[in-house]
């Protein structure tokens, strides 16, 4: 078998992948990227399954993707476009919704016709949201400051967090100590009287998490959902026309212009390790390429439980990565509709009902939800956050036809059967028992839901680790707590992207930053790769 | 100006009487004012009419600060634990040893002695912290500033965390905030062992071992080692040394009527004026009550909106009832030895099982299933009643504050029959031992102590509510707001539990203040 | 259940009938979400009206609340930074109130009844911030946003356009108010330093007065003004305005962009000894250290108007910005807020430059223009307190 040499290979071509394997070739590396599938963008991919619709099988909208990046890759260039939305709603069971309007003006009418005593509470949470937002992004492009490194590099980036921190001043700062470490529940509580308002800004505490609404915690996970941006617009949220998969096709597209060699349909066997070096990789057709730097985009677990040669790594840091929390608490259906559903409570053609929307309508609904999710089932009144992008991108579905999104939260993978909890134990009749859970719950907002259904692709934590490769089917390749942030993420001592294999570097969102359509995981392993390989120089860019 | 004394401690529960002891000691005048006759607040003896004393409420020591300890003369016994399983193969755990109650090795007495040693080590490190007010955060930063090791300004700690090693440092910094279930579960399987230090973790907690933040309660526990020691005469003892000790110094005691308000003059304490309406003069005012309790003993306009926010948001909503039962005669424990009944027994049979009960209490609802645990101090301890009955004190977990249609007698009712159910499992013919009980819900306590919520804490030690905003930001260093009033009690820095550590930091902080001098 | 929709976008407010009709430029800009003309006619003729005749503006938009029960007076008192008790019964004082920090979130006109009855209007939404500074006291809030129309009479003919309407506010003195008919007060108040009057009624119905005020207007030049010729007219008589010369500090996302009352040239309306309020501990501290900002009025030199322009020491050294500038048509002088950085507007106060960008036909001049820090307002005129006022 013939073998062929890069100057760097990546495992998966997810985003984070593609972007670090964009930063590469543009520095002059000759770079290949293997991915398992037949199709690239791992878990930002669109699809076919249904003659004249597309889904964003996994992914569904965009806003953490870093200008920086976009603009450093020129992903318009190569067709990206994201479209904002606007707003978005939850659904009460008695005809009533809330609407988070985008206009302000509206919106504080919208909360008053709920509590008068919420509107400038409104404002307040939004303030303070914001404040966090503008504190956290400056590191997101950086390495994790590791406090217990005396490495100068790392007294850099700890100085740098000091420096921020420093102009917060003492109060502020204690108000952001509490922040990052309250739970999402306890920090509406203490702002909002309406269960109603409450539960709507929840969903973005917990969705992707194996977390509850008053697990501490859960404040820092909405702010990984609210720090991304459109246009500048912070906590904004759009639409990639064409699918969540043209992100990943001009990132492609990119890579592939810069020199980049992109392999589909070829999995890995195993990282290639020499001496305690990374010599290439070893794929399951036989095929083996050599390079002295390989790349894993995928999570910590799969990359080193399944695919390096236990003998090459440590005692203390495969212990790490067993420990390492990726659980799958999410599934997804993507629908195919023959119209637009009525939703009888909504004015007709609102501009909500291009946003988010939603049926769980208080925080003890979404509490209860974890808690049977911990006992390994599914909700039994599951939360969903429900976009139809078809309204806005008229690519999704064929004319007057639409397309809709529904990621549920909360469904395990080691689903709870006589006792005995498995991902093996999803079989199809519990795949549309859950669909059917999910309609029976969407019918609070949209009656004639089953009746619009002309295809549904139902995905389970199961159906998502087998298919893109997420352990668990976890959307963060690791959970957000703060035991795996930062300097922690994915493994005390290797939050700057390399592993104890001298060569090889994690680029997947099990690193810091962490998890999101984020693509700074993948950016800021290109940096340290180059850095690390006397090419510092050599990236270019916002990013750099 | 004159004055009748130089400080007044609010409570003579143990911080309020440790505050009043170290200010006598220090020369100061100081005067105790409870509104109970009796001191200990939340560790009181109970004595019904026919001879029989029962802790009341709190019934071990976990975790009371050795200094203190030492000068108090009370007489104490380290008890082991027991964690009682549904299948009759109770463990007992004393220190890092474990094997099963019959004697037999225990498959995870290993792992279980590295976790036991590192959750220790890990906690005499953070006992470090409690032993001053925490530290101040912009302090800290310009100390991080050219250190740039000790971010959070945990400078002391930092100095150790170097010395500990940076594999050592950087897993202290990840188990610090993870959650206690999956430390536990990463090590040992889902059984008693686990249940145990589960239930230890949540003791007292509105949280769950799967809430993040639950091993900094574990570690917080074991600050002094983890020995769980047994009063000879009741937490009563302990508080009445405590209060000995105040006196001997010099401390005035003024029980039976509780403060009505906190007097001030230019923003400045001038003394208290109790609930019979009589005044005491004092140039420092010490509160051991909970943070919201002592704001408004001054009143909200002494204080920014925003403080009077903060401290009306503070989470204290107790979850531990107290069981006390006087029993004709002590119950066979299948699986254990009649000695060892005297051990801490605790029902938690599995980390799992500890977070299934904490379930319900978010939504107001009882525990199908509690956390349990039971000592019966009459067999240690004689002197507590000596006719052959006995007394079994049991903390229950989780009962709500107040459950959603408040504590009515049909509520008090099903709490009790889960708890003697639950016993009963371990303990069978239990009930017909029985010759009395008493319930006290987290509400029942609130109303006895004054303690917040009923909460043991005062105030949850929960990561947002610890050090530098403990209890609010702003006013984590035991100064409160008016010009010589100060935060005594466990809603101060360190936190709950019998330490007597806030109560002594307090004290410490007002001379340091100089308000006195 | 029937849900009743909210409308999207800017809504009418009480006068917008009438507004609607005299609106010969359909320039609207956003208040508070309601329809609020920016300019009418022409910015200039609107400006004159207010210092030449009597013009109406709409200020229904302002935030109102009402303040009762047996606490109201300790509450106010810790709420904001001046002596409530010090404003007599029937009297309006203008007020600040601040953050914990001593920053200031809002002012405006406290409106004093009795000492268990006030009524607050102010330009910043303020529910939730009144209800938790209402937490621990006997007290009741009432939000009257949107029950109370506001219309503000200003100008040297404003006392007989009333006259004429048949409210006889001659005993008026400045800041004092009263209910002068069922459902209908007066205060003598306003924004632009002039003769002039703030009328209360009820939102429902509120075109009534608007109608027996422009009937009895017509005799006395009485015009409908916007925005822009207020802005003039505030400048002018040296009052501040929210977002533009201070930025509240509850609406504020960065850090440190709150100021203090003192910093804004108002430390005579902090009462350090009235007791505790909101920020003392944090004024008190910044008595002792100072400042870190002044904003100051300034007279500009030239006749470019200075908005946006940077300050300068020396022409060299940057240290501070305007906040507001405009050319005063009745000062005929170039005037300006400016927040300066301290010790400049504290203890150096001379050598001070603005840079002044003009753009001439496609061409931008920079100019280099001296400034001069002025202690009074840039309008005064006897008229304005005089009890009776004059006809005109």
């Amino acid at each position: 078998m013939a073998t062929t040499s890069y100057d760097a290979i990546i495992v998966g071509a997810g985003h984070n992948g593609l972007t670090t394997g964009c930063y590469l070739a543009r520095a002059g590396l000759r770079t290949l990227i293997v991915e398992k599938n037949d199709w690239i963008g791992g878990a930002a991919v669109s699809r076919s399954l249904q003659d004249g619709w597309t889904y964003s099988n996994c992914s569904y909208v965009c806003s953490l993707l870093r200008r920086e990046i976009v603009r450093d890759l020129e992903l318009p260039r190569f067709g990206l476009q994201v479209i904002p939305y606007e707003g978005g709603a939850t659904f009460t069971k008695d005809g009533d919704y809330f609407a988070y309007l985008s206009d302000h003006n509206a919106l504080r009418r919208e909360i008053a016709r709920h509590s008068p005593r919420d509107v400038d509470a409104y404002d307040r949470f939004a303030q303070t949201v914001m404040r966090q937002c503008r504190f956290i992004r400056p590191f997101l492009l950086r390495n994790a400051p590791d406090p217990t490194s005396l490495h100068p590099r790392d007294l850099g980036e700890l100085a740098f967090l000091v420096k921020k921190a420093h102009g917060l001043g003492a109060k502020e700062l204690g108000e952001t100590i509490r922040f990052w470490t309250m739970s999402i529940g306890d920090f509406l509580d203490e702002h909002f009287e309406s269960d109603l308002i409450k539960a709507h800004l929840a969903g973005s505490g917990i969705i992707g998490t194996g977390l509850g609404v008053y697990s501490p915690g859960t404040a820092y996970v909405l702010l990984h959902h609210y720090m991304g941006d459109v246009d500048g617009t912070i906590g904004a949220w759009g639409f990639a026309r064409g699918g969540m998969g043209a992100i990943s096709n001009a990132l492609g597209m990119s890579f592939e212009e810069a020199g980049g060699e992109i392999r589909k349909g070829a999995g890995i066997e195993r990282f290639k390790v020499t001496a305690g070096k990374v010599t290439g990789v070893a794929l399951e057709n036989g095929d083996e390429f050599d390079a002295p730097i390989v790349a894993s985009n995928m999570d910590i677990k799969r990359t080193f439980l399944h695919h390096v040669d236990r003998a090459e790594v440590p005692d203390d840091f495969h212990r790490a990565v067993e420990r390492f929390k990726i659980r799958g608490s999410s599934a997804k259906i993507n629908i195919a509709l023959d119209a637009m559903p009525d939703i009888p409570a909504a004015p007709a053609d609102a501009s909500f009902l291009r946003g988010d929307m939603h049926c769980s309508t208080s925080l003890a609904e979404l509490e209860r939800g974890y808690d049977d999710w911990k006992a390994g089932r599914w909700s039994a009144e599951p939360y969903f956050d429900l976009l139809i992008p078809s309204q806005i991108d008229p690519t999704m579905a064929p004319p007057g036809k639409h397309m809709m999104t529904v990621f549920v939260q909360y469904a395990p993978y080691d689903l709870e059967v006589d006792g005995v909890r498995s991902g093996e134990n999803w079989t199809d009749t519990h795949r549309e028992a859950l669909a059917h859970c999910v309609y029976d719950k969407m019918e609070q907002m949209m009656p004639d839901i089953r009746q619009r259904i002309v295809h549904a692709e139902v995905r389970t934590p199961l159906d998502i680790e087998r298919e893109v490769g997420l352990t668990e089917g976890n959307i963060f390749q690791g959970e957000l707590t703060f035991d795996q942030l930062l300097f922690n993420r994915p493994v005390p001592g290797y939050s700057d992207y390399t592993t104890p294999v001298s060569g090889l570097f994690m680029v997947g969102s099990s690193s810091h930053p962490g998890g999101g359509v984020m693509a700074a995981p993948g950016a800021n392993a290109a940096r340290e790769i180059l850095r690390r390989n006397g090419k510092s120089k050599a990236m270019q860019g916002y990013a750099a | 100006m004159s004055t009748d004394f130089d400080a007044i401690v609010i409570g003579a529960g143990h911080n309020g009487l440790v505050a009043a002891g170290e200010l006598a000691r220090a020369g100061k005048r100081v005067c105790v004012v409870e509104r109970a006759d009796v001191p200990g607040g939340m560790a009181r003896n109970v004595t019904s009419g026919d001879g029989v004393t029962a802790p009341q409420i709190a019934h071990l020591l976990y975790n009371l600060a050795p200094d203190i300890s030492r000068t108090l003369g009370v007489e104490t016994r380290s008890l082991p634990t027991i964690g009682l399983s549904p299948d009759g193969r109770h463990v007992l755990l004393q220190a890092g040893d474990l094997r099963f109650a019959d004697g037999e090795a225990h498959p995870e007495a290993a792992v279980f002695a590295v976790l036991h040693d590192r959750l220790t080590r890990f906690a005499a490190l953070l006992g470090q912290l409690s032993d001053a007010p925490p530290p101040k955060l912009m302090e800290g930063l310009a100390g991080a500033l050219s250190g740039l090791r000790d971010i959070g300004g945990l400078a002391k700690l930092g100095l150790n965390l170097k010395r500990m090693g940076k594999a050592e440092m950087r897993e202290f910094l990840r188990i610090l905030l993870s959650n206690s279930y999956d430390v536990l579960l990463d090590e040992l399987n889902d059984g008693p062992v686990a249940g145990v230090l589960a239930a230890d973790a949540v003791r007292g907690a509105w949280s769950g071992p799967r809430s993040p933040g639950s091993v900094f309660s574990l570690i917080y526990r074991l600050g002094q080692g983890g020995d769980v020691r047994l009063p000879m005469g009741g937490m009563g003892a302990v508080m009445a040394a405590l209060e000995k000790s105040a006196v001997d110094s010099g401390a005035a005691l003024r029980y039976g009527s509780g403060v009505a308000s906190v007097d001030i003059e230019g923003d400045r304490v001038t003394g208290v004026t109790l609930e019979d309406g009589s005044k005491v003069r004092g140039r420092a005012v010490l509160s051991s009550l909970g943070a919201a309790q002592t704001m408004l003993l001054a009143g909200p306009s002494h204080y920014d909106i925003e403080t009077v926010r903060r401290l009306r948001n503070v989470r204290s909503k107790g979850t531990v009832g107290k069981l006390n039962l006087v029993l004709k005669a002590v119950p066979d424990i299948p699986g254990l030895t009649d000695a060892q009944r005297g051990a801490r027994l605790v029902v938690a049979p599995s980390a799992s099982y500890v977070e299934a009960a904490f379930n319900p209490v978010k939504y107001g609802e009882l525990s199908a299933e509690p956390v349990l645990e039971v000592i019966i101090p009459t067999l240690t301890d004689p002197s507590l009643c000596d006719d052959g009955r006995h007394v079994m004190s049991v903390n229950c977990q989780f009962l709500p504050h107040v459950p959603k249609d408040g504590w009515t007698e049909a509520a008090r009712g099903t709490a009790q029959n889960r708890i003697m159910a639950t016993l009963g499992h371990y303990m069978p013919g239990l009930a017909d031992h029985v010759l009395q009980a008493e319930l006290l819900t987290p509400a029942d306590i609130e109303t006895l102590t004054g303690a917040p919520g009923g909460h043991w804490h005062h105030a949850e030690l929960s990561i947002d509510q610890l050090l530098t905003v403990r209890p609010v930001n702003g006013l984590s260093r035991y100064a409160f707001g008016v010009q010589g009033y100060y935060l005594c009690g466990a809603s101060a820095h360190p936190g709950g539990d019998v330490t007597g550590q806030p109560g002594r930091n307090a004290a410490r902080q007002l001379l340091r203040d100089g308000v006195l001098s | 259940m029937s849900v009743a929709h909210v409308p999207l976008g800017l809504i009418p407010g009480p006068f917008h009938d009438r507004l609607l009709a005299l609106s010969r430029t359909q320039n609207w800009v956003d208040w508070a979400g309601y329809l609020s003309p920016g300019v009418l006619d022409t910015a200039e003729f609107e400006y004159f009206a207010i210092r030449n005749q009597a013009t109406l503006f709409d200020i229904s938009p302002m935030h109102k609340y009402r303040i009762t029960g047996p606490d109201s007076e300790a509450m106010l008192n810790r709420l904001v930074t001046r002596s409530v008790a010090k404003i007599g019964d029937g009297r309006v004082g203008y007020v600040m109130w601040c953050d914990e920090e001593g920053m200031l979130i809002d002012d405006g006109t406290l409106f004093r009844t009795t000492s268990q009855d006030f009524r607050l209007c102010c330009q910043e939404p303020m529910y939730s911030w009144l209800l938790d500074a209402a937490w621990g006291f006997d007290v009741e809030i009432t939000d009257e946003s949107h029950t109370v129309a506001g219309l503000s009479l200003q100008g040297p003919t404003s006392w007989s356009v009333l006259k004429d309407a048949g409210i006889d506010v001659s005993d008026l003195k400045p800041f004092d108010w009263r209910e002068v008919e069922d459902g209908l007060w007066v205060s003598r108040t306003g924004f632009t330093g002039d003769l002039g009057y703030e009328i209360w009624v009820p939102w429902a119905g509120a075109t009534d007065i608007w109608d027996r005020i422009w009937t009895a207007g017509r005799m006395w030049g009485l015009r409908a003004i916007g925005y822009e010729a207020l802005h003039l007219a505030r400048l002018e008589a040296g009052f501040i305005a929210a977002g533009l010369d201070f930025q509240p500090v509850h609406a504020a996302m960065r850090l440190h962009r709150g100021r203090t009352p003192i910093e804004l040239g108002f430390g005579k309306m902090v009462h350090f000894d009235k007791g505790h309020f909101n920020g003392r501990r944090a004024l008190l501290k910044q008595r002792e250290t100072g400042p870190r900002f002044m904003l100051v009025k300034l007279d500009v030199g030239g006749f470019k108007p200075a908005q946006g322009a940077l300050i300068y020491h020396r022409k060299r050294r940057e240290v501070g910005h305007v906040t507001s500038g405009v050319w005063s048509p009745t000062a005929k002088r170039n005037i300006a807020l400016a927040e300066l950085k301290a010790p400049f507007g504290v203890t150096r106060t001379s050598d001070l430059w603005a840079e002044i960008y003009v753009n001439e036909e496609g061409r931008w001049n920079r100019r280099m223009v001296p400034v001069t820090i002025e202690d009074k307002p840039f309008f005064m005129n006897k008229r304005a307190r005089a009890t009776p006022p004059g006809a005109f």
